[in-house]
C-alpha cells in the first residue's frame, strides 16, 4: 500500500484516514497492476513493420481496481512481438524517446482495418486503458476526470512507466480517452476533442492543418514540413439492379408436388435478405507533403479516382434470415414440445374411433381366411378422406391441420407405390437411381445416426420439417404424424411392404425410428409369405433347387450391399414360401402363448405318427458339399432352417440386460446357453428332419466343423484310414450340445415353433409408434434432418468453391458424428450444430451476393476472372482487401461503375445522359461529385516533429488524427514536450 | 510385449489427466469404479475365446470347455494405471449359424478382442471376415481393437508372430500372443486394451464436455457503440 512506502503520508493518514487514502490507495493500486505486469522501464523494440497491426495477434490482460466503491478495470492491449528484448530494459537508456512516443511518427500501419481505436487514432502498438468496470457506468465530472488523470500521471511517475497510460471519460460510447505517456525528459498528453457538430473550417485539410500549427505553436519559421495522410471512406448500401434474388417462397402456391417453389424432400437454401448490407471503399493517399495538394472550402484536389490506393470492406447484415438455418431451427423446437398428439389434435386418436376396431378385426379375420384379397389401389386417398372426416367430427367446422391437397402430396411422395397399380413387392423398397450405394454422401448415415438418405425415414423427416414450417406447424406434424401411422397399420394388416427401406433386418447404425420401420417390414414381410405359402397348392414341395448355402441364407444382412441382398432376398422368400405351405396349425396361432399350447398339443397328437411314419426327409435345402452321413453313406443335406429373429436395439439392450443379469455364476452362465439355445435346438430339429439317421456328429460336421477332428490312422490292414471324431469339448458328457440333441425330434422349420412372433412383433411395434408424442419423434428425426442440412450445405457450397467452408463443413460432420451417436445428446450441442450450420450457409450466401455483385460469371477475359474471383474471395475472408491498381484496376473499375449507378438512382437522372458522361476523363473529373456520394468518413493525420517547448529543444514527434463522420467530429492529438521535473521524480524514487 | 508400459497416446492422456482425475473422484461414491467398458470377444470357433476369457475372470484353465451356445458374458473390475474400470466382457460363439446374432452384441461396444489359433492357419486366414463384420456392425468408429494370438504353448504353431504383427499394423489394432493355458499374455492383453481406451477420448465417457473440434467462429467485434472495444472507423 502506500502508506507502507511513504512514511510521511502515514503521519498524514492518522489525520485524514478516509478520504486521503481512498485516492493514494487508488493510485497505489495502479502502480502494484503497472509492476504485476511488467510494464516498467524502457524497452525500445523493432521499428513496425508494414502491415503488422492487422497481421500480427493481439492481446489483452485485464484487471480490477477500484476507487473508493468505485470500480475500474484496467487493461492491458498489446501487440504480441516475437522477440522482445526485455535484458534491454534493463539498461537505463536515459535519453531515448519511448517507443509510444517513437512510434506516432511511423507510418507503416496508417489506418488499420481492424484495431483498438486507440491504435487507430495513435499508431500505438502497446497501451493500457483505464474504464468503469461497468458498462453503463461513466465519469462524468470534470473534476473526476481531473482526480483520475492526476492519479495517472502519479502513477506514472512513481513507477516509471513508458506505457501510454488512458483514462476513458464521459459516457462509453463516446470513446473519450485522456492519457499520459512519460519518459526521461519527455512527457506527453494524449488530448481529444469529440463533438456533434464540425465546425466548418474542420471539414478540410487547410483548416487542420492550421489547427495543428497552432497546437504545436512552434517558433521556428519555417516550419518542418508536415506529413500528410488522407482516407476518404465511401459507403455503397444501395445495390441497385442487383437486388437479392431470393423470396421467401410462397406458401399458399400448390402446384403438383411443390410447394411455393419447394418440393417435399427437398430443404430451401440461401437467405432472404442480402447478406452483404454495405461496400465500403476507402481511398488512401498514405504520403503526401504540405503543399502537394490543395483541399480547402471551395476546391479539392482529393478525387477518389486518383487515390494511389483503394482498399474495400464490406459489411455482412447481422444475422442474415436464411432458409435452412431456420428450417432446422424450427424443426429443433418441436423437441421441447411437451404435447402429446392427442392434446395437439384435441381428441382421442385411436381408441374412439370406431372404424379403426373395425378394421383390426378385420384384418384378423383375414389370419384365417384362406386367401386373403389384395387391395391393390393403396389407402392413401381414402384414408385422408376417413381422417379428414373424424377430425371434423371432433372439432366441428374447424379445418384439419392440413389441407387434403397437402396431405395427399406428402403421402404419395412417402408412399410413391400407393399410387400405382400392380401389387407391392419387397425388391420395389429400393430404387437405383438415388446416389452411389458406396459413396461417402451416401454413408453419412453411418456417422449421424439417421438413415439413408433415399429411405422412408429420411423423407419422411423433411416432410416434417416442411410442415412445421409452412402447413400448420405442430398440429400438422402432429397430423401427418398420425396419418403415417395409420398407413403403417393399414399396410400391415394388408401385407403391403413399407418402401424406401433396406430388407434384411433392421440397420442397427440407423436411427431406431428407422429400425422400427424396418422391423416392421420383417413382420410383414414374413406375414405376407405365410400367407401366399397357404394359398399355394399344398403339394409343392421344392426343397432341393436352391443354390445359396446356410450362412448365405442366414446371412443376407448387408445393408451396404444392397443388390447383393436383393438377390438373396429372392431366394429366402423363395425358401419362406416353401417351408410355409399348408402348415395351418402352426401358423394359426394368434399369440404367443396360444401358440406354445397349441403347438405342443399338435405335435402330441400328430408329432408320434408322422415321425415313425416317415423316415422320408424333409426341409432340405441342399447337399452341403461331398459329405456323407457317417453312418450310412447318404449324402448329407443343409435343412432349411428358422432365421433368426431381428432385433432392433431397444430390444437388443433388453434382451442383453435379461442374459447380463444371469450373472457370472457357472448356473448363471449355463441358463444363459439355454436361453440362447432355443436357435440351435431348431436348426437340429431341421437337420434331423433333412437327414433321417443322422448323428450329432454329421450335425457338427456343418454346424462347427472344426469341433469333428479327423485323423489319418492306419488300419489292421496297413491302408491310411481317415479316422475322425468330436472334439474333446463336444464329448463331455451331457454338456449342452449333447443335450439338445438328444432332446431335438426331426420336425423340419415349417413345422416348427416360430422364433420369431411377427404377429406380436408388429404390434409392439406399431404401438410404439402411436404413443410417439410429437416431440419425440422430432428427437428421432433430427439426426436425420442433420444429416439433410449438412449435405444440402455441402451441395451448395460445391457449386461456390469455398475452401474455408469446406473446411468447416468437415468439421461439422466430424462434431455432429460424435454429438449424434450419444443415445440423449444435450441440447446445447445440438443448436451448436445448427448453429454452424447455419453460419454457413450465410457464408454462401454472401458469397454468392459477393459474385452477382462483382459480376465473377460475366467476366469473359480468363485471367481478369480469375483475380476476380480470388478478390471476392478475398472480400469473404478478410477484414479489408486491397484494390489491385487502385481505381483503374479491374476490380476498381466494378467498383466504380457500383457507385455511379447508385449516384445516378439517387439523383434519378436518366441513364441515357449518364452514359454521355462517361466520355473522356477530362469530363468525368468534373462529374466527380456524381460518382461518389460525399464521403461517409475523412481521416486525416498530421504529422512532424518540431522541437518543443523552446526552439533548442530536441526535436520531437507531434501528431494529430482527425476523423470526420456524418454525426461525429474528433480530433486526437499528441504534442510531446521535454520536461525536467518527471525525470526528477525517477530518479530519486527508483533505482 | 510390452507391459502397461506408456506409448504413443502419452501426450494425450497427459492433457487430459485433470479431468480424468475428476471424473474419477466422481465415480469414487459409487464402488470406486471409473467406468464400465463393454469388450467383446470374436474369433472363429475354437480358437480359445472362452479360454482366454476365463483364464483372464477366473485364473483357471479348463481344456474341456463346453463350445459357448450364443453369447456368454463375464465381468472383471480391474485397475489400470490406479483407475479401476469395470469390465462387461462378452464371449461369443464362432460358429457360423450363432454369428447371425452375435453383430447385435458389437452395439456400444468400446474394445473388441479378435482371437485366432496361432497353430491353425485357417483361423488366421478367417480373420479379415471378422473385420469386415467389425466395419459393417459397430456403431461407433473410434472402438478399440486387439488382436490375440491364442495357443502360443502348442508346439505346432502355423503363423509366425510377425505375420500377427503385420496383420494388427495394417488394420491398426493392438497386438499381442498369448496362451491361456499359460497364462502367457493374457492379463496384459486386457489391461493393455483397457488403458488404450481409457486413453481414447470420447470413448468412455458419455458426458464429453468441451471436446471435439471448437467451431466456434470468431465473433463478428462489437462495432463501435458503448464497448469502447475494437472498431473500425466506421
Amino acid at each position: 500500500m502506500a502508506a507502507d512506502s511513504e512514511p510521511e503520508s502515514e503521519v498524514f493518514e492518522i489525520t485524514d484516514f478516509t478520504t486521503a487514502s481512498e485516492w493514494e490507495r487508488f493510485i497505489s493500486k495502479v502502480e502494484e497492476v503497472l509492476n504485476d505486469w511488467k510494464l516498467i522501464g524502457n524497452s525500445v523494440g523493432k521499428p513496425l513493420e508494414k502491415g503488422i497491426f492487422t497481421s500480427g495477434t493481439w492481446e489483452e490482460k485485464s484487471d480490477e481496481i477500484s476507487f473508493a466503491d468505485f470500480k475500474f478495470s484496467v487493461t492491458h492491449h498489446y501487440l504480441v512481438q516475437e522477440s522482445t528484448d526485455k535484458e534491454a530494459k534493463d539498461e537505463v537508456l536515459e535519453d531515448v524517446i519511448p517507443q509510444p512516443m517513437q512510434d506516432l511518427l511511423c507510418m507503416n500501419n496508417d489506418f488499420p482495418p481492424r484495431a483498438h481505436c486507440l491504435v487507430r487514432w495513435y499508431g500505438l502498438r502497446e497501451f493500457v486503458v483505464i474504464a468503469p468496470a461497468a458498462n453503463n457506468d461513466a465519469v462524468l465530472s470534470e473534476s473526476k476526470c481531473n482526480l483520475l488523470l492526476s492519479s495517472v500521471s502519479i502513477a506514472l511517475g512513481n513507477t516509471g512507466c513508458q506505457v501510454p497510460l488512458f483514462v476513458q471519460i464521459h459516457h462509453k460510447w463516446r470513446r473519450m480517452y485522456v492519457g499520459e505517456c512519460q519518459g526521461p525528459g519527455v512527457r506527453t498528453d494524449f488530448e481529444m476533442v469529440h463533438l456533434r457538430k464540425v465546425p466548418n473550417q474542420y471539414t478540410h485539410l487547410s483548416g487542420l492543418l492550421d489547427i495543428f500549427k497552432s497546437k504545436i505553436g512552434c517558433p521556428l519559421t519555417p516550419l518542418p514540413p508536415v506529413n500528410i495522410a488522407i482516407r476518404f471512406t465511401y459507403v455503397l448500401q444501395d445495390w441497385q439492379q442487383y437486388f437479392w434474388p431470393q423470396q421467401p417462397p410462397d406458401i399458399d402456391a400448390l402446384v403438383g408436388g411443390e410447394v411455393g417453389g419447394l418440393e417435399f424432400g427437398k430443404l430451401p437454401f440461401g437467405a432472404c435478405e442480402d447478406p452483404i448490407s454495405e461496400l465500403h471503399l476507402a481511398t488512401t493517399w498514405p504520403h503526401l507533403t504540405e503543399g502537394i495538394i490543395v483541399d480547402n472550402d471551395v476546391y479539392s484536389d482529393l478525387d477518389p479516382m486518383q487515390a494511389p490506393h483503394w482498399s474495400v470492406r464490406v459489411r455482412k447484415a447481422d444475422n442474415p434470415q436464411c432458409l435452412l438455418g431456420d428450417f432446422v431451427t424450427e424443426f429443433f423446437k418441436i423437441c421441447r414440445r411437451k404435447e402429446s398428439t392427442d392434446e395437439i389434435l384435441g381428441r382421442s386418436t385411436f381408441e374412439e374411433e370406431g372404424r379403426e376396431i373395425a378394421d383390426i378385426t378385420h384384418a384378423l379375420s383375414k389370419l384365417t381366411e384362406p386367401a386373403p384379397v389384395p387391395i391393390h389401389k393403396l389407402s392413401v386417398s381414402n384414408m385422408v378422406h376417413t381422417a379428414k372426416k373424424k377430425i371434423r367430427k371432433h372439432r366441428g367446422v374447424e379445418e384439419s391441420p392440413l389441407n387434403n391437397d397437402v396431405l395427399n402430396t406428402i403421402l404419395l411422395f412417402l408412399f410413391p407405390d400407393a399410387a400405382s397399380e400392380k401389387p407391392l413387392d419387397g425388391t420395389s423398397s429400393t430404387d437405383n437411381s438415388n446416389p452411389p450405394l458406396e459413396s461417402e454422401e451416401y454413408n453419412l448415415y453411418n456417422q449421424f445416426k439417421s438413415a439413408p438418405s433415399d429411405s422412408l425415414t429420411y423423407k419422411l423427416a423433411l416432410c416434417l420439417c416442411m410442415i412445421n414450417f409452412y402447413h400448420g406447424g405442430l398440429k400438422g406434424v402432429a397430423h401427418l404424424w398420425q396419418e403415417f401411422v395409420l398407413e403403417m397399420r393399414f399396410r400391415w394388416e394388408n401385407n403391403f411392404l413399407i418402401p424406401g427401406l433396406a430388407s434384411g433386418p433392421p440397420d442397427l447404425r440407423c436411427c431406431l425410428l428407422h429400425q422400427k420401420l424396418q422391423m416392421l417390414n420383417c413382420c410383414i414381410e414374413r406375414k405376407k409369405a405365410r400367407d401366399e405359402g397357404r394359398k399355394t397348392s399344398p403339394s409343392d414341395n421344392v426343397t432341393n433347387t436352391y443354390s445359396g448355402d446356410a450362412g448365405k441364407s442366414g446371412d443376407q444382412l448387408g445393408p451396404d450391399n444392397l443388390r447383393e441382398t436383393d438377390k438373396d432376398k429372392g431366394e429366402v422368400g423363395k425358401s419362406w414360401d416353401s417351408w410355409s405351405d399348408s402348415e395351418e396349425e402352426f401358423f394359426e396361432c394368434l399369440s404367443d402363448t396360444e401358440e406354445l399350447k397349441g403347438n405342443g398339443q399338435e405335435s402330441g397328437k400328430k408329432g408320434g405318427p408322422k415321425e415313425m411314419a416317415s423316415l422320408k426327409p424333409e426341409g432340405r435345402l441342399h447337399q452341403h458339399g461331398k459329405l456323407t452321413l457317417l453312418h450310412n453313406g447318404e449324402p448329407l443335406y443343409i435343412p432349411v432352417t428358422q432365421e433368426p429373429a431381428p432385433m432392433t436395439e431397444d430390444l437388443l439392450e433388453e434382451q442383453s440386460e435379461v442374459l447380463a443379469k444371469l450373472g457370472t455364476s457357472a448356473e448363471g452362465a449355463h441358463l444363459r446357453a439355454r436361453m440362447q439355445s432355443a436357435c440351435l435346438l431348431s436348426d437340429m430339429e431341421s437337420f434331423k428332419a433333412a437327414n433321417p439317421g443322422c448323428f450329432l456328429e454329421d450335425f457338427v460336421r456343418w454346424y462347427s466343423p472344426r469341433d469333428y477332428i479327423e485323423e489319418e490312422v492306419v488300419d489292421e490292414k496297413g491302408n491310411m484310414v481317415l479316422k475322425g471324431e468330436l472334439s474333446a469339448r463336444m464329448k463331455i458328457p451331457s454338456n449342452m450340445w449333447v443335450e439338445a440333441w438328444e432332446t431335438a425330434k426331426p420336425i423340419p422349420a415349417r413345422r416348427q415353433r416360430r422364433l420369431f412372433d411377427d404377429t406380436r412383433e408388429a404390434e409392439k411395434v406399431l404401438h410404439y409408434l402411436a404413443v410417439q408424442k410429437p416431440a419425440d419423434l422430432a428427437r428421432h428425426l433430427l439426426p436425420c434432418v442433420i444429416h439433410a442440412a449438412v449435405l444440402k450445405v455441402k451441395e451448395e457450397e460445391s457449386l461456390e468453391n469455398i475452401s474455408s467452408v469446406k473446411k468447416i463443413i468437415k468439421q461439422i460432420i466430424s462434431h455432429s458424428s460424435k454429438v449424434l451417436h450419444f443415445p440423449n445428446p444435450e441440447d446445447k450441442k445440438l443448436e451448436e450444430i445448427i448453429h454452424q450450420i447455419t453460419n454457413v450457409e450465410a457464408i454462401i450466401a454472401r458469397a454468392r451476393s459477393l459474385k452477382a455483385k462483382f459480376g465473377t460469371e460475366k467476366c469473359e477475359q480468363e485471367e481478369e476472372k480469375e483475380d476476380l474471383e480470388r478478390f471476392v474471395s478475398c472480400l469473404l475472408e478478410q477484414p479489408e482487401v486491397l484494390v489491385v491498381g487502385a481505381g483503374r484496376g479491374h476490380a476498381g473499375r466494378i467498383i466504380h461503375k457500383l457507385f455511379v449507378n447508385a449516384q445516378r438512382a439517387a439523383t434519378m437522372t436518366p441513364a441515357e445522359e449518364e452514359l454521355k458522361r462517361m466520355g473522356p476523363p477530362e469530363e468525368k473529373r468534373q462529374n466527380l461529385a456524381a460518382d461518389f456520394p460525399p464521403p461517409a468518413g475523412r481521416e486525416l493525420i498530421l504529422r512532424t516533429a518540431v522541437p518543443r517547448p523552446a526552439p533548442y529543444s530536441r526535436a520531437l514527434p507531434q501528431r494529430m488524427y482527425s476523423v470526420l463522420t456524418k454525426e461525429d467530429f474528433r480530433l486526437a492529438a499528441v504534442f510531446l514536450r521535454r520536461c525536467f521535473h518527471v525525470c526528477w521524480r525517477r530518479n530519486n524514487r527508483m533505482r | 510385449m510390452r507391459g502397461s508400459t506408456p506409448r504413443g497416446g502419452e501426450g494425450l492422456r497427459s492433457g487430459r489427466g485433470g479431468r480424468l482425475l475428476a471424473v474419477r473422484s466422481r465415480v469414487r461414491m459409487d464402488e470406486d469404479v471409473l467406468t464400465t467398458l463393454k469388450i467383446l470377444i470374436i474369433g472363429e470357433s475354437g480358437v480359445g475365446k472362452s479360454s482366454l476369457l476365463l483364464r483372464f475372470t477366473d485364473d483357471t484353465f479348463d481344456p474341456e470347455l463346453a463350445a459357448t451356445i450364443g453369447v456368454d458374458f463375464k465381468v472383471k473390475t480391474i485397475s489400470v494405471d490406479g483407475n479401476k474400470a469395470k469390465l462387461a466382457i462378452w464371449d461369443t460363439a464362432g460358429q457360423e449359424r450363432f454369428r447371425t446374432l452375435t453383430p447385435s452384441y458389437y452395439r456400444g461396444a468400446q474394445g473388441v478382442i479378435l482371437v485366432y489359433d496361432v497353430t491353425r492357419r485357417d483361423t488366421f486366414v478367417k480373420l479379415d471376415n471378422w473385420l469386415n463384420e467389425l466395419e459393417t456392425y459397430c456403431t461407433r468408429n473410434d472402438i478399440v481393437n486387439m488382436l490375440v494370438g491364442n495357443k502360443i504353448d502348442k508346439e505346432n504353431r502355423e503363423v509366425d508372430r510377425n505375420e500377427g504383427l503385420k496383420f494388427a499394423r495394417k488394420h491398426s489394432m493392438l497386438f499381442i500372443e498369448a496362451s491361456a493355458k499359460t497364462c502367457d499374455g493374457v492379463q496384459c492383453a486386457f489391461e493393455e486394451l483397457v488403458e488404450k481406451i481409457i486413453q481414447t477420448p470420447g470413448l468412455w465417457e458419455s458426458e464429453n464436455q468441451n471436446k471435439g473440434v471448437k467451431l466456434t467462429h470468431r465473433e463478428e467485434g462489437q462495432g463501435g457503440g458503448a464497448c469502447g472495444g475494437y472498431c473500425s472507423v466506421l
